[in-house]
């Protein structure tokens, strides 16, 4: 998986888990002060990430230093990595 | 100038006056009769019942007292439902809460830290099972609340957490909306408007005016089930926005 189909696929669960418009997903956009998340939100979050790239997220401390997009986006893909990893 | 000030001033010490005076005979008079009947006549669910009902009916009394300086128009765009619901308010003013007595529901009231410090109806709030959100553990406040709507009472929420100092609305925090997507209560948006310039954040004088509560349709489980919290959350946020906008440029 590329960078940006990780991207695209990140911005997607935004747009449809969260309703959050297109235009406010830039990667250096705060999850808690930019798109009004809370902690709590993090577990809903968790789950469609999980779902939508059929990933298990058990990482608790690489899930709360995510702040910004682009650090869900480094986190994803480091995850991918690692099942790749895994599977060869 | 100085006419309309000394008005106001005469008006505000009639209705502080009465607020007392009758604060004082309707929490006494409501007293005895929830506790001869609770104690006498009816099961601990029918009493805590009349006991929210009374809350409501102190709420009626005291708004009733300002009238026809102040005025109260109640609609409700969907009159069938009897719930429980969980009503999700904008909140502009300390009378907000007094004004949900209008409501024909059995509710409790999600309230801050400062209802509970009122003397006499701190106690009132504590036992009519109003909750605190701030002084609970999330999972007892859910645990709590769900227990509420599975008897069949509805839930008020302010979920701004604080009165906003314009028309504005500020952003909602998500308990209301998880409640609900863990309780399958059926949520509705209420608009209050009016109450922001009869006694607006900071001031302890009341002014005369409209104050019009409008309670929008319900939205039921099935229609937001599919939504996290935050999706329904940002939606109920949105329909009371339009339809305030809506209400202020009509009046």
């Amino acid at each position: 998986m590329t960078e940006q189909e990780i991207i695209e696929k990140t911005n997607k669960v935004f747009e449809e888990s969260f309703e959050i418009e297109k235009e406010r997903l830039v990667p250096q956009a705060h999850i808690f002060t930019d798109l009004g998340l809370d902690s709590l939100d993090i577990v809903d979050l968790v789950v469609a990430l999980q779902n939508s790239f059929g990933v298990k997220i058990r990482n608790e401390e690489g899930v709360r230093d995510i702040r910004t997009l682009q650090d869900i986006y480094q986190f994803i893909s480091s995850i991918k990595n690692e099942d790749m990893k895994k599977s060869t | 100038m100085m006419l309309d000030r000394l008005k106001l001033y005469i008006f505000n010490l009639y209705f502080y006056t009465l607020f007392i005076l009758l604060s004082a005979i309707v929490i006494s008079a409501l007293t005895v009769f929830v506790t001869v009947l609770g104690l006498f006549f009816l099961p601990p669910r029918k009493t805590y019942k009349r006991f929210r009902r009374a809350i409501s009916w102190y709420g009626k009394t005291i708004m009733a007292i300002p009238f026809p300086f102040i005025r109260i128009r109640y609609d409700r765009l969907e009159k069938e439902g009897k719930g429980p619901y969980i009503f999700v308010c904008n909140h502009r003013s300390a009378i907000d809460a007094f004004l949900i007595g209008a409501l024909p529901n059995e509710l409790v009231q999600i309230v801050n830290v400062w209802p509970f410090r009122i003397p006499v109806l701190g106690i009132y709030a504590r036992f009519s099972g109003y909750l605190n959100i701030r002084m609970m553990p999330r999972e007892e406040f859910m645990l709590k609340a769900s227990q509420l709507i599975s008897e069949g009472v509805s839930i008020v929420f302010f979920p701004e957490g604080t009165r906003s100092i314009n028309k504005k609305m500020g952003s909602f925090h998500g308990a209301a909306f998880r409640l609900a997507l863990a309780s399958k209560a059926s949520v509705v948006p209420l608009c209050i408007s009016g109450t922001e310039s009869i006694l607006p954040k900071g001031s302890a004088l009341l002014r005369p005016g409209l104050i019009r509560i409008r309670q929008m349709r319900a939205i039921p489980w099935d229609e937001y089930k599919q939504l996290t919290a935050f999706a329904l959350k940002n939606r109920v946020w949105k329909i009371l926005d339009q339809e305030l906008s809506k209400m202020e440029n009509m009046a």
